[in-house]
């Protein structure tokens, strides 16, 4: 998967503009380019290079994403509770172990559940489980983890029950995102609502979209998940958003049964 | 004091031709022989001697004293007699074996220590650490008395060494720049047996005194007797290097013997008759022949560094200080030997009305060098259990274990290096807590919110069970906190992964719920997590169990409910506790 860079230079075939004749973009209008462009805006059109990435299994993001979440680099993925992040965090944490590869998990919410990372088909003793108590624990634990170099994947879950009483500092997601891209270390930040700005490559807003039940007897078969916003990839901003289910564990529902 | 100067500058060049009766000298028009083969020089023996041992331990304890005046006096009263003092000390006319009264009066300026045997002993072990750096077979050397008390000395075995560091004297020379490097500097001898060996540093500490001014600091000096040269050197020395007895120096100076070359003009035979089994001992150390065991090799990796402090310490602050120094030596000891720190065991003896000691198991998660995450775990485990009174003594001991090399997979991706891997993990674990670090694990309970939590071991195959019929967790592992697990078992599942699964959001602790029902359903909820009408509800599902036990007993109903938030969660209602929850997120 390849992306193309774009630059801010004038196009050849335009005609040149007279200076006088040049209006100053607001601010405004600036802020909403890059927003739009993102990761895509290179200073001086060097050739961006082809990102490895983690793929979750679920074609429709990894058709979405180009493969999956970028290797190297800060993703984030954003939403309310029971719109799927942590499904689709699970997959992409399957996807990591699966290919004998060694992850790691930053748990601030202290919400991991390892029956459901295993039924979701994450190899657990390749799983590296930090429950760290605060919020600056938490960062200075997964700057440890990437500069170790060797865990392939670093999962930040900062979607605590109550909400993070306050931000990260903003100079937290630089530095991380340095270490990352120096290490080839996937950083992936699991939050309730966007946290890093411009510093991600990829971000995905989640919003719940359906409960299943099944009736008679009334059982929870699994969840429709739709992606309300979408940044990263050649696209830059996906306007048409995929929609996804997950779907409860079938042991599970025997169990239930 | 530490490599005050180059040990290998200071290596001094002995020629001594082999005596007569030993063997024939060579013609002097002759070129010199070539060296003997190995088979042929048989067992040589290095010793390595620190002159004062209690102010080595002072200096090493307080890098700080060096270059001061000080002494190390037997008690904390101003009677108390010295026992040791610095260069500067004997430079400004303090002799040892005064009161610290009297040396108070001597030098105004003088910083008295009091002897401590903890310290003392560690010290002794750091030298045998120095010497297990270079060989498996070393032993510390007996204590000595009299003029000698003072000494500490190890053996090590250093046969074949000049294929390794080209020659007896570089090896000699590397082995008093490591231990100058502990804080350790003291003189390095070779001879061909452990007693000539420590006679030849003896005599090169006497012979620096006999050449330099009083107070001149402890040197790092090395020297090596060729083969068959140890009882030509020993000839001109004088009886007291071999430390004898009280009883038999005094036969002897009234005999007359004054020198070793005196003693073996007697006759044997006779003055075995007359003095017994010691003279003859003397005899065969003068003659080189004395007949000692092999050099054992110590197999205990138990490292201890240990302080009793002469003011008792109330706070954790200044204790912290104090146990980083001892933490500090025992990783320089560690890194001596090639090793690393394993869990650290933390005696501190306690003064006051909680008078006793007080032990403690401080886990490492993988062995480490870093003092700053040995650190941080230590004040972890401090500020959990506070000490019960003022610290007036503390040891550290630990096992050295060593770092493993990493065995790369061909089939799988490298992970961390281990060496790297066990230091963040230390760090991870002091940052977070014990038994908050590990490798996720399914808990074989019933529970709907059970889990366990184990070690971490990447390089370990992906299902141990399938190979071992049952594997029991580790004492390090953690479990749920509602959930203390009866058997501690983990279960295995099969792995099975069928499209993306709708994945559980655990809440630590649930969250209180007020529920209103309707026809024992749920139909409104009330809560931190989720609130609104329920619009959809899918069970109960009973779960009981652990009704064996008072505390283990649990009995809940539990429901999945969609809320009109849109939140969909795992309402619960615990039987024991009469009370609602929401313990998870459908998520």
């Amino acid at each position: 998967m390849t992306s193309t860079s774009r630059t801010l230079a004038p196009h050849a075939d335009a005609p040149p503009t007279p200076p006088e004749e040049r209006s100053v973009a607001s601010p405004t209008a600036i802020e909403a380019l890059l927003e739009e462009l993102g990761p895509q805006l290179r200073l001086g059109g060097a050739p961006v290079e082809s990102l490895q990435r983690f793929a979750t299994g679920i074609a429709s993001i990894d058709e979405l994403t180009e493969g999956g979440f970028p290797r190297g680099r800060l993703s984030e993925i954003a939403g309310p509770a029971s719109s799927g992040r942590t499904s689709l965090a699970l997959a992409l944490l399957a996807g990591a172990t699966a290919s004998g590869e060694i992850a790691s998990l930053v748990d601030l919410a202290d919400a991991f559940d390892p029956a459901s990372a295993e039924a979701a088909g994450v190899a657990l003793e390749r799983v590296l489980w930090v429950r760290p108590p605060g919020l600056k624990e938490a960062l200075t634990c997964t700057e440890r983890l990437i500069d170790a170099s060797g865990f392939a994947l670093v999962l930040l879950d900062l979607a605590t029950a109550k909400g993070l009483a306050r931000s990260p500092a903003p100079a937290t997601w630089p530095r991380l995102t340095r270490a990352a891209s120096s290490t080839g270390t996937g950083l992936v930040v699991l939050s309730h609502q966007r946290i890093a700005g411009s510093y991600t490559e990829l971000a995905m807003e989640l919003e719940p979209a359906r409960a299943r039940f099944s009736t008679s007897p009334a059982l929870l078969e699994g969840l429709e998940t739709g992606i309300a916003r979408f940044r990263g990839g050649s696209a830059g901003k996906a306007h048409l958003p995929a929609r996804q289910a997950y779907g409860l564990p079938s042991s599970r529902i025997k169990h239930a049964g | 004091m530490r490599a005050r100067r180059p040990a290998a500058q200071r290596t001094l060049a002995l020629s001594i031709e082999p005596s007569n009766d030993e063997a024939p000298p060579s013609p002097p028009e002759l070129p010199s022989k070539p060296p003997r083969p190995k088979s042929e020089r048989g067992v040589r023996v290095a010793c390595l001697r620190v002159p004062d041992l209690l102010l080595a331990a002072e200096l090493r304890a307080n890098p700080e004293l060096l270059g001061s005046a000080f002494v190390v006096a037997a008690g904390d009263h101003p009677r108390a007699e010295v026992v040791s003092i610095s260069p500067e000390a004997d430079r400004q006319g303090v002799h040892r074996g005064s009161s610290v009264a009297q040396a108070r009066t001597v030098c105004g300026t003088l910083r008295v220590r009091v002897a401590s045997p903890a310290l003392e002993q560690a010290t002794r072990d750091a030298l045998l650490d120095v010497a297990l750096a270079f060989s498996p077979r070393a032993c510390l050397a007996p204590r000595s008395s009299g003029a000698f008390g003072s000494e500490a000395a190890v053996f090590l075995d250093a046969s074949g060494v000049d294929s390794l560091f080209h020659s007896e004297a570089g090896f000699a020379a590397a082995l008093s720049d490591r231990a100058a490097r502990l804080g350790l500097a003291g003189d390095v001898s070779l001879a061909a047996s452990q007693a000539a060996a420590l006679v030849v540093a003896r005599q090169l500490a006497t012979g620096r005194a006999q050449s330099s001014a009083p107070g001149s600091a402890p040197g790092c000096e090395v020297q090596v007797l060729p083969v068959g040269a140890d009882a030509n050197f020993l000839a001109p020395l004088p009886i007291d290097v071999f430390d004898p007895s009280d009883s038999l120096a005094e036969v002897l100076t009234r005999f007359g013997v004054h020198r070793v070359r005196d003693l073996l003009a007697l006759p044997r035979r006779s003055l075995a008759t007359r003095l017994g089994p010691e003279a003859m001992r003397l005899i065969a150390l003068a003659r080189g022949r004395v007949e000692e065991p092999p050099l054992p090799v110590p197999e205990v990796l138990k490292l201890t560094e240990a302080i009793d402090l002469d003011y008792p310490v109330e706070r954790l602050e200044p204790l912290a200080f104090v146990l980083q120094g001892l933490l500090s030596r025992l990783c320089e000891r560690l890194e001596t030997r090639r090793l690393a720190c394993g869990d650290l065991y933390v005696k501190l003896t306690t003064g006051g009305e909680s008078e006793g000691r007080d032990t403690r198991r401080v886990g490492i998660p993988a062995p480490t060098l870093d003092l700053r995450v040995l650190m941080r775990l230590l004040s972890h485990a401090l500020e959990a259990r506070p000490p019960g009174g003022p610290v007036t003594g503390a040891s550290i001991e630990t096992e050295g274990l060593p770092v493993h090399s990493d065995q790369l997979d061909l089939f799988r991706p490298a992970g961390p290096a281990p060496a790297v891997l066990g230091a963040t993990l230390s760090e991870l674990e002091s940052l977070c807590g014990s038994g908050r670090v590990g490798t996720p694990q399914v808990a074989d309970d019933h529970r709907p919110d059970a889990y366990a939590i184990g070690p971490f071991r990447p390089g370990r195959p992906a299902h141990p069970s399938a190979h071992m019929p049952f594997e029991a967790p580790s004492p390090g592992f953690a479990t749920g906190p509602l959930n203390p697990l009866q058997t501690g078992s983990v279960r295995e599942a099969p792995r099975a992964h069928a499209g993306p699964s709708l994945a559980i959001r655990a809440l630590r602790p649930p969250v209180p719920a007020q529920v209103q029902l309707r026809h024992g359903r749920p139909e409104q909820v009330r809560s931190g997590i989720a609130s609104g009408r329920v619009i959809r509800v899918a069970g109960p599902w009973r779960t009981t169990g652990g009704w064996w036990s008072r505390e283990g007993h649990y009995a809940y109903d539990c429901f999945d409910v969609l809320t009109s938030d849109g939140t969909v969660s795992r309402l619960r209602y615990d039987h024991i506790q009469k009370r609602w929850d929401i313990d998870a997120i459908y998520d």
